[in-house]
């Protein structure tokens, strides 16, 4: 990212005045700049949609072969959990929409304390995440050859080995995205604390926000598919 | 500013080129957006206790398409963005929807046209079945490794691949 705003490739008009500190010499405008930003931003969530339906798909075809093992096997999926999971997800994404709107305004410590209650919920889902994961391996319900329930007392008819395959790989995809939504909501955070953002340069927050949004969207599908089977 | 900072995009000039553009929401927006979710999330739970038969996964999945737009629409400020950000994020829908159509329609044609043609078609999708449930002779459930191994040993000595999962 250059700030040499008197170098010659520098494409300013002229008497434009000065920028804010992130301007990248190529761009004529802010908004230039973060219309690009936000527009590489939906072009990666749209490949992330893309990535998704593949393990959407093969839930689906799971369930059109084997109708009632999903609906045996999933009891033992814990809702409260997942419904616990779905509201802290759901404030998440107000808390980080608001993050986004005090950028906007420009109010820095209101994008600190949104984006601290962001990750503290993004915490609390991985949390209970871990919970319900470590129940399911104490109950050997595990993917494909590793599991092993019927050794714990539980007789799931059918084939639920296949059903666990597709649980854990989606909601664990799932994790995985909430665990770089946190690395990237403290980085940004990081940021807010250097001052770095402005209502002229709030890119980063915006762009988060949107990834952050998806991961929410993402959760609003499976938690229905996989926890409220009827 | 003077006329000589006039700034030309797409051939029409602009103004206040230093500001980023964009629609800032109301508060009031973001909580009434933040109850219709929880309304919504709570409508998905008791549709499920509804017993709708085949019905209730179209609902269900209704609901959660509800919850979606509203998150794109007012979270992620597509209502008032860049129509071509919208058009980027639904064609994704349109590749979704051939992936789905297509793998789903030739899942169920297979047996069809197997039938037909006589080929040989797989149609037992899971390489091997799990042994079937143990019945546990003793009280307790939750058995250790030894006792679950045990019990297999009685329950059948045929599955080599079961034996294998028992081992650990």
């Amino acid at each position: 990212m250059s700030t040499d705003h008197s170098s010659p490739k520098a494409h300013r008009p002229e008497g434009a005045g000065e920028p804010h500190a992130f301007m990248a010499h190529h761009f004529n405008t802010p908004g230039q700049q973060a219309g690009a930003a936000k527009f590489g931003m939906w072009v990666f969530l749209a490949t992330e949609i893309l990535m998704f339906s593949g393990l959407f798909l093969a839930y689906f075809i799971v369930r059109m072969h084997y109708p009632d093992m999903v609906l045996e096997a999933h009891e033992h999926l814990n809702k409260v959990a997942g419904g616990i999971n779905t509201v802290v997800l759901i404030t998440s994404s107000l808390t980080m929409a608001l993050a986004v709107r005090a950028a906007q305004v420009g109010d820095t410590p209101a994008i600190k304390r949104n984006l601290l209650l962001t990750i503290a919920f993004a915490l609390t889902f991985m949390v209970v995440k871990y919970f319900e994961y470590s129940t399911k391996i104490e109950h050997g319900m595990l993917p494909g050859k590793y599991y092993n329930a019927w050794e714990h007392g539980y007789a799931i008819q059918g084939s639920p080995h296949i059903f666990f395959a597709v649980y854990f790989c989606m909601t664990g995809l799932h994790g995985i995205h909430v665990l770089i939504g946190i690395g990237v909501l403290t980085w940004i955070y990081l940021r807010a604390g250097k001052g770095h953002f402005s209502p002229s340069y709030y890119t980063p927050v915006e762009n988060v926000g949107l990834y952050w949004h998806l991961v929410d969207l993402i959760w609003i599908f499976l938690f229905p598919l996989l926890y409220l089977v009827r | 500013m003077t006329d000589q900072t006039k700034l030309h995009l797409h051939g029409k000039p602009i103004e206040g080129f230093e500001e980023v553009h964009e629609h800032i929401s109301p508060l009031k927006s973001y909580m009434a957006v933040f109850g219709a979710l929880l309304v919504l999330t709570g409508l998905t739970y008791a549709v499920s206790y509804m017993s709708l038969g085949p019905a209730s996964l179209p609902v269900a999945m209704i609901v959660a398409l509800a919850k979606a737009t509203l998150v794109c629409m007012y979270f992620m400020h597509l209502k008032y963005d860049d129509r071509y950000h919208v058009f980027v994020f639904l064609s994704t829908l349109i590749f979704v929807g051939i992936f789905f159509t297509f793998t789903i329609f030739d899942l169920q044609s297979r047996d069809k046209l197997s039938e037909e043609q006589g080929t040989f078609f797989m149609k037992e999708y899971d390489r091997e079945p799990p042994p079937p449930p143990v019945v546990i002779p003793h009280g307790e459930g939750h058995g250790e490794g030894e006792h679950g191994e045990g019990d297999h040993g009685e329950s059948k000595a045929g599955e080599g691949k079961a034996d294998k999962m028992g081992e650990h």
